[in-house]
């Protein structure tokens, strides 16, 4: 299906004049001497939505700004987009079917808090140590293959959650003892730059552990049974309940959306393990430690923090938040040693979308990043190059992220040079 | 004497590389040649990596895309472009001096379908009386390289205010949209399938009145380490002048560099500029060489080999990367062999792969400067502290006298 010329039209002008804003904008800014960390996010988001009439309104109000502002122009932008995509491609499902974008959205939105929550852990450990784990992926990678081995190989038949903890439990450990051999001289001056040695370090993990599952798991693809099967609701056949039926593997919503077993249960896990974790971080003394060290390492270890035990306890738990995601995503999906590739990549574009080091940043850029990759599937109309760009949208995203805003939706400057922005 | 071991050892190892392919002349001698030529190659890119991040400080992720832009430019333009005597009617052309320059329409990879592209049609209803010219290999390097000098220069504009881990990731972004690009376009790219390249020598050569033929791995091995030589001639240059200074100042403090009136945005972009067209340069080389490029050689695998050698031979240091990754890349192909130990069987094509990323954290934990660097570095600076303790003597003479 081949777009007419006036969508590519309308595209291309909203390019056009995005950068076109972004770039005056920030000039604009830059000779008023005012803060241009936003400039060019809003300066882009004015140009691309309403064209030079944005651009000249922003450049006429210059110093009045505000984040509802920039969220706004970006909320326009995105609808302005929709609206002439459904213009060019009148039959696509994605326009006749309510049914089928209500379950696109709700896939979306599962996958998603499954993104989020394991980009939640490349966060923690970055707003801590100052390191993007480029082992990450390989966490979520060994959680899965822990899980298989435990509950089909070694001792086949146990209930699935000995082996999610096992997964937990080897994955901590893992992280733990890397952090103690490998990124401890980090914290003390010994090395002159110390975040390309976090990059470097992490890297050598990486490479390490997925020859090593490799060399020990072979390369063939293994699957692990679905933990949960849904029980079977039977009522008299009058009471039937129209919004909720379930099978063995799924559910299935308004005999409209279906939600496979597998990622309910992997989101329901994400979800609480995320309350509790927000618990441990704002309610108890270890997380509050944890926080004070993101803050500042310095003042953190006058109050009586031990700072190097808490970044090992910080990358430890981000490898465990992982290996969580990977266990519970084994049984919805074949496992190879090479499976954490996407989902580090994944997690990388979320972290720099909602900020990198933001933990609330982290779970709604990945709620985004899911939803935007169940629109891309779904809803660009040749399947097969569609498959091909999945991983494009996010990289895309990631760049244009890094060239607008650097700090993400809810980014903070650190205060502390270790997180490379000094 | 002590500090001029590097030197000689540098010398020996150059002349051993030389006349290796002269007289190497066992039966395995193309798989022996084979694994050299990917060496050199490794070279390159560690030597230059280890120039953008060693030497500048811009910690890149991306430079096996500036690899693949290389490639995929020559192989395009040789796959799409020929010179034609007679117009063909049917494609897209346009006079060129006395001839038609010809743009080959793409047909993708739908080879069970009879359809060929609008030259072949052409050259059927012509049967053999128009001699159509290829695109020279030659040009398509040279093309290759210019165009991987333009991606580094855009790159170099848009990262001008990014650092460290922003950097890193806005450069495998870039690598990984790039991949994604080249197997989702597969009209023109061929995508997965790859896109074939013609031989580096088309014709063959002639050397000192022997022949070579097209798949010969004397010339392609004689050319790649031409290149390597040629490139680190570049970097020692580079490194030796005024731009090696700044470029260092850059990586040590930038604030500092451009309050003291060094040209940041100017040296970073070259930097991007030069190390990005050298990875252009090997990649077009080696895609003429091997004749097939495929998507896959942008998997952060690769990019992970490239990071390992230049760490291990050392990362400040562009000549221990360059010795470190053709080491490496031996080793890696001698440790190919499976061996039996106590009735188990040890696969050692994954298993070396995991000792090479255990030996990248040892020499990254334990060798900071990587391990072939330390080594120049101890023999030419033997004697540095003698020598500055008499100079200090003779100036105190001096001063007292």
């Amino acid at each position: 299906m081949e777009f007419p010329a006036l969508f590519w039209g309308i595209v291309g002008w909203m390019i056009v004049w995005a950068v076109a804003g972004s770039i005056i904008t920030r000039r604009r800014y830059l000779s008023r001497d005012l803060d241009t960390s936003n400039a060019n996010f809003i300066g882009a988001m004015a140009g691309a939505s309403l064209g030079p009439i944005g651009i000249a309104a922003i450049w006429a109000k210059t110093p009045q700004t505000s984040g509802h502002l920039s969220v706004g122009l970006g909320l326009l932008t995105v609808l302005i987009v929709a609206v002439t995509f459904s213009f060019a491609d009148p039959e696509n499902i994605c326009v006749t079917s309510g049914s089928f974008v209500a379950s696109q959205f709700v896939n979306g939105l599962i996958i998603g808090i499954i993104y989020g929550f394991m980009a939640l852990g490349l966060s923690l450990i970055f707003s801590i140590l100052g390191v993007v784990s480029f082992a990450h992926g390989e966490f979520y990678m060994i959680g899965g293959m822990m899980v298989y081995f435990i509950t089909a190989v070694w001792l086949p038949g146990i209930n699935p959650l000995v082996g999610v903890l096992g997964a937990c439990f080897v994955a901590f450990a893992t992280g733990a003892i890397f952090e103690r051999l490998m990124l401890t001289p980090m914290y003390h001056g010994k090395i002159d730059r110390p975040v390309e040695y976090g990059i470097l370090a992490t890297f050598g993990l990486a490479f390490t552990l997925q020859y090593f599952v490799q060399a020990l798991a072979g390369a063939n693809p293994v699957k692990a049974k679905r933990f949960v099967t849904f029980p079977r609701w039977s009522w008299p056949e009058w009471a039937d309940p129209a919004w909720i039926k379930t099978r063995g593997g799924s559910l299935t919503l308004f005999d409209q959306v279906s939600i496979s077993s597998p990622r309910l249960t992997a989101a329901a896990t994400c979800i609480l393990v995320l309350l509790s974790l927000l618990y441990l971080l704002n309610r108890t003394w270890t997380g509050k430690a944890l926080r004070a060290v993101s803050q500042d390492r310095e003042a953190a270890a006058i109050a009586g923090i031990n700072p190097d035990r808490m970044n090992m306890l910080a990358f430890a738990l981000g490898g465990m938040i992982a290996a969580l995601a990977g266990a519970l995503l084994v049984q919805a999906f074949s496992w190879l040693p090479q499976v954490g590739a996407i989902p580090a990549m994944r997690s990388f574009v979320i972290v720099v979308l909602g900020g990198l080091g933001s933990l609330p940043g982290a779970f709604v850029g990945g709620i985004m990043v899911g939803l935007v990759e169940a629109a891309g599937t779904g809803c660009v109309p040749d399947a097969q190059k569609a498959a091909s760009y999945i991983p494009a949208y996010g990289m895309i995203v990631l760049t244009l992220t890094l060239l607008l805003r650097p700090t993400g939706m809810f980014g903070r400057r650190f205060a502390s040079s270790t997180h490379g922005q000094h | 004497m002590r500090k001029r071991i590097p030197n000689i050892a540098g010398a020996i190892l150059l002349l051993f590389l030389l006349a290796f392919p002269l007289i190497y002349g066992r039966p395995d001698y193309d798989y022996i040649m084979h694994i050299m030529i990917t060496g050199f190659f490794y070279a390159i890119l560690a030597a230059s990596w280890s120039m953008l991040t060693g030497y500048a400080g811009q910690f890149s992720f991306g430079h096996m895309g500036f690899m693949a832009i290389g490639a995929y430019t020559t192989g395009l333009l040789c796959h799409y472009i020929y010179l034609s005597p007679e117009p063909t009617g049917i494609c897209w052309e346009r006079g060129f001096f006395d001839q038609y320059l010809i743009v080959v329409n793409p047909i993708g990879v739908t080879s069970t379908t009879l359809t060929q592209d609008c030259l072949r049609q052409a050259m059927e209803v012509w049967d053999g009386t128009v001699k159509v010219t290829k695109m020279p290999v030659l040009l398509g390097i040279i093309l290759g390289t210019l165009m991987g000098a333009l991606a580094g220069f855009l790159v170099g504009m848009l990262v001008l205010r990014l650092r460290a881990a922003y950097l890193a990731l806005f450069t495998l972004g870039f690598s990984e949209i790039l991949k994604a690009a080249i197997s989702a376009e597969i009209e023109i790219t061929r995508g997965q399938a790859g896109l074939e390249l013609p031989p580096l020598y088309p014709e063959g050569v002639t050397l000192f009145g022997h022949y070579f033929g097209p798949t010969a791995k004397l010339p392609p091995y004689y050319t790649m380490l031409a290149l390597l030589l040629l490139c680190l001639g570049i970097l020692a240059w580079l490194a030796r002048s005024k731009f090696g200074l700044f470029v260092r100042a850059l990586r040590e403090d930038q604030d500092a560099a451009a309050a003291l009136g060094v040209n940041i945005t100017r040296y970073k972009v070259l930097v991007f500029t030069i190390t990005c067209s050298m990875a252009a340069a090997a990649g077009a080389v080696q895609g003429h060489y091997v004749q097939i490029i495929t998507p896959n050689m942008l998997f952060l695998l690769q990019m992970s080999l490239v990071v390992a050698m230049a760490v291990i031979g050392g990362l400040e240091n562009f000549v221990a990367a360059a010795i470190g990754a053709i080491f490496l890349q031996v080793m890696l192909e001698l440790l190919r062999n499976s061996f039996v130990i106590g009735g188990i069987e040890v696969d050692m094509t994954i298993w070396r792969l995991v000792f090479f990323g255990i030996l990248l954290m040892v020499t990254l934990r334990f060798f900071r400067n990587g391990l072939i660097a330390p080594l120049i570095s101890h023999f030419r600076r033997s004697g540095i502290a003698e020598e500055t303790i008499a100079k200090r003597k003779i100036d105190a003479g001096g001063a007292g006298s």
